[in-house]
């Protein structure tokens, strides 16, 4: 059967997550200003189990699918999208653990994130390199012998993340084939956050550089169809990335769209213009559109349905989200005009917070190249598809 | 109910049934209908013998069911999945040849006003002419006229009531199959000024005294679909050819009846407009695997595949659209919106298919021959951002949906 509504239980979830997304737009001002969701917020968040919805009951999760998530993703980032990555937990670091751990590192790694003081613990993957390695392809981070050293970047949560899923090359001689996942305890010897990065948009993010030396590190999951594993964790975190594409455009979108119905000029509300309404229109089928290629994509891993159908759905979902949003932030300051460069309205940070979310996890020119693997019958690999410092780095 | 997107087993069977059919039959013949402005009458036979078979009817649904759907109790009407239904074989359909669709013989887009506005009577003559499927008859839709395109409320052919008849006088452009029909649904005004609130839609079949067929257009692409200019000069219609009866037409019913017709077909439209796109896209795919040596990538293999996945991305997302136009349809929901998001979508997505296919291609993709028809899909594509609402009426339909108190431009 095919439909388009979510069922009586994701109804009331989304609901609930809508109420409380509300908040969100009230305090996202002040959130930005912080570089934090306050512990009030977060602590909130938690009781609702929005951290933790993926995380599995075993690990004192909900272990629901990914049509929820996103759902539940795109009400947080309707009421902001930056507020989405200072919840407790983290998107990222959650998908990584259950991608690429066995379900006894899921348990022991998560359980804490469950727990009730759950609200005030991190994690982060650390994958990004700044430069690409001149002698040879893969990552210059290192691991042997349960150590790793090497320098990360562009790591989301870095500065307050408990744990570390670190990637780091284990056989030089088999590029990106070589590398492995590893975890590495915040406050294990060797390890140095570096300051804070100020970011072009969505400051509650934590990006930061990570540097390891001789820092001891636990193997994550035992290695086995590794690059399978690492490429399923870009598309599904992706895909919630998309989902808070989603939430950001139509967020943008509907004020944009009470703007111009109350914006006057030349006599008439702005919005009885063409050149604006139709502006409005290809804005609307643009949030429609990718709301429907991300539920098309999370539905099809929920189903179980053939990996290559799931990753290309996905990937589709991912690059028309993000470009969707951003085409969303940019025409929704366009129509505020010259209030909308200004910090009293929400629509300069939507745009801003766009143009910093296409560049988290995936971006769209990675999903492009990634269905073009599938469709042509390329073999995926790391090298060729996932965001890496030979081609474009991304915020993990 | 939740979130899902598996097709029934029926859609399943229906989809990959014409699937097959449009690659082992149709494609063959493609390039040969274009070339001879026509489709074998006994190729049309057949089909749509097998279209009643199968309930579904090129655009719409197919005579033989409207007239079940009107016999049959409330409880047993047609599949509640119809209008998705549709959408999936026409998309397998224009896959295979887009101008087919529109050749398929039936009420074709003059059955949706006739089912939404006839009275029980009306439907029983009009459809009834349809049940014996070895002779090939057609409907057709006459809104269009030289001097009234997109503004469909400024159409000026004429009616007025003379005793029993009406007399109509004006103009029609643009008729998929009005030529050939046996009955053209047609549009008319008893007075101008009185806007919308004096339209007036009218059975008007073939032979008529004061009906004439003017020019048979010659065409960019959807060459094998006939396309006439109807003229009537003092037509005279019985009465009981006013579509619904007098009563309907105390308000603005008449213009209503027009649009009506729209909320169904654009999904419709729209799934065939993705289907030429698929099959351009999936063109260049092919291509693509066979003319590269793709262990050894070149820059230009990048750049390619960007514009490969856009294209698909592009399709992908009209589809959906598409599809949650026609799921709205089915569920009983308002969907002018959403319908009318789908025709632009795909419209647009499938141009740039088309349009990036060749590109990819590169010169061989502009050349005709008979197993290549890239430069055919690119010739047919273009009137599905215009045909059944250009792109800017779709985008007006969507913006009076979004903005308050927006009545017009």
């Amino acid at each position: 059967m095919v439909a388009f509504r979510p069922s009586e239980d994701e109804t009331m979830m989304r609901d609930e997550v809508v109420s409380f997304a509300k908040t969100l737009r009230t305090d996202a001002r002040a959130f930005e200003k912080a570089r934090a969701v306050s512990e009030e917020t977060r602590r909130a968040a938690h009781g609702m189990g929005l951290g933790s919805l993926a995380i599995p009951a075993a690990a004192g999760g909900a272990g629901l699918g990914l049509v929820t998530q996103a759902l539940v993703e795109e009400a947080i980032a309707y009421g902001d999208p930056a507020a989405a990555f200072g919840l407790a937990g983290g998107a990222s670091f959650v998908r990584a653990v259950l991608e690429l751990g066995s379900e006894e590192d899921a348990a022991k790694i998560l359980s804490r994130y469950t727990a009730e003081d759950g609200f005030k613990r991190f994690g982060a993957v650390a994958w990004g390199e700044r430069k690409p390695n001149p002698e040879r392809a893969g990552f210059s981070t290192i691991a042997t012998g349960g150590k790793i050293t090497g320098q990360k970047s562009f790591v989301v949560n870095a500065s307050r993340a408990e744990t570390f899923v670190v990637f780091a090359q284990v056989d030089e001689t088999q590029g990106w084939d070589g590398i492995a996942a590893f975890v590495v305890d915040a406050d294990a010897p060797g390890v140095t956050v570096s300051p804070r990065a100020a970011t072009l948009g969505l400051e509650i993010a934590d990006v930061a550089d990570v540097k390891f030396e001789d820092a001891p590190a636990t193997k994550l999951g035992d290695g086995s169809a590794f690059t399978e594993k690492t490429i399923r964790f870009f598309a599904k975190t992706g895909l919630i990335m998309a989902a808070r594409a989603v939430g950001l455009a139509q967020a943008a979108f509907d004020v944009t769209r009470d703007y111009c119905d109350g914006r006057k000029a030349f006599g008439k509300p702005i919005g009885h213009f063409q050149a604006v309404a139709f502006n409005l229109a290809d804005r609307a089928m643009d949030v429609d559109a990718a709301r429907s290629l991300v539920w098309r994509a999370a539905e099809a891993w929920d189903r179980g349905a053939p990996e290559k159908e799931a990753l290309l759905y996905s990937a589709h979902a991912v690059s028309f989200a993000l470009e969707a949003a951003m085409r969303c932030g940019d025409d929704a300051v366009q129509l505020h005009g010259g209030s909308g460069f200004m910090r009293d309205y929400p629509v300069e940070k939507f745009m801003r917070d766009a143009k910093q979310l296409q560049l988290c996890v995936m971006t769209a020119e990675q999903a492009d190249q990634l269905a073009a693997a599938i469709e042509v019958g390329q073999p995926l690999s790391i090298g060729a598809i996932l965001p890496t410092p030979e081609t474009q780095t991304t915020l993990v | 109910m939740t979130i899902e997107f598996t097709l029934s087993n029926r859609q399943r069977d229906l989809q990959a049934g014409v699937r097959s059919l449009a690659q082992s039959i149709v494609r063959p013949q493609s390039l040969r209908w274009d070339r001879e402005h026509a489709i074998d009458e006994d190729f049309l036979r057949n089909l749509a013998r097998m279209a009643t078979s199968m309930g579904h009817g090129g655009l719409g649904t197919s005579a033989s069911l409207m007239r079940q759907e009107e016999e049959a109790p409330a409880a047993e009407k047609k599949p509640k999945s119809q209008n998705l239904t549709t959408v999936l074989a026409s998309e397998e359909m224009a896959w295979g040849d887009a101008a087919l669709l529109l050749c398929v013989p039936g009420p074709g887009l003059g059955g949706p006003p006739v089912r939404a506005s006839g009275t029980p009577e009306q439907k029983k003559r009009f459809f009834g002419i349809f049940d014996d499927l070895t002779v090939l008859k057609w409907g057709a839709y006459a809104l269009t006229e030289p001097t009234a395109g997109s503004d469909v409320a400024g159409i000026r052919t004429s009616c007025r009531k003379d005793g029993k008849n009406w007399v109509i006088n004006g103009r029609k452009c643009f008729i998929t199959n009005g030529a050939r029909a046996s009955w053209n649904v047609v549009f008319a005004t008893v007075d101008p000024a009185l806007g919308r609130a004096g339209h007036r839609a009218f059975v008007v079949e073939k032979g008529t005294p004061g009906f004439s067929v003017g020019r048979i257009e010659d065409k960019m692409g959807l060459r094998a679909s006939e396309t006439a200019e109807l003229v009537f000069e003092d037509c005279r219609v019985p009465a009981d050819n006013l579509l619904g009866g007098e009563e309907k037409y105390v308000t603005k019913e008449g213009f209503m009846t027009a649009m009506k017709t729209f909320d169904n077909t654009r999904p419709i439209v729209a799934s065939m407009a993705i289907g030429i796109g698929r099959a351009a896209y999936e063109y260049a795919r092919d291509f693509v695997k066979d003319h590269y040596v793709l262990s050894r990538p070149i820059p230009r293999y990048a750049a390619i595949a960007e514009r490969l996945a856009r294209v698909g991305r592009g399709l992908a997302a009209a589809r959906m659209v598409t599809w949650r136009a026609a799921w709205l349809a089915d569920e009983g929901i308002e969907n002018a919106k959403e319908a009318s998001m789908a025709k632009a979508m795909a419209g647009q997505a499938a141009i740039r298919a088309c349009i990036d296919a060749i590109e990819i291609c590169g010169a061989e993709g502009s050349i005709q021959t008979d197993h290549a028809l890239l430069e055919k899909w690119f010739r047919d594509i273009k009137v599905y951002d215009i045909f059944e609402g250009t792109g800017q009426i779709q985008r007006i339909v969507i913006s009076k949906r979004l903005i308050s108190n927006l009545k017009s431009f």
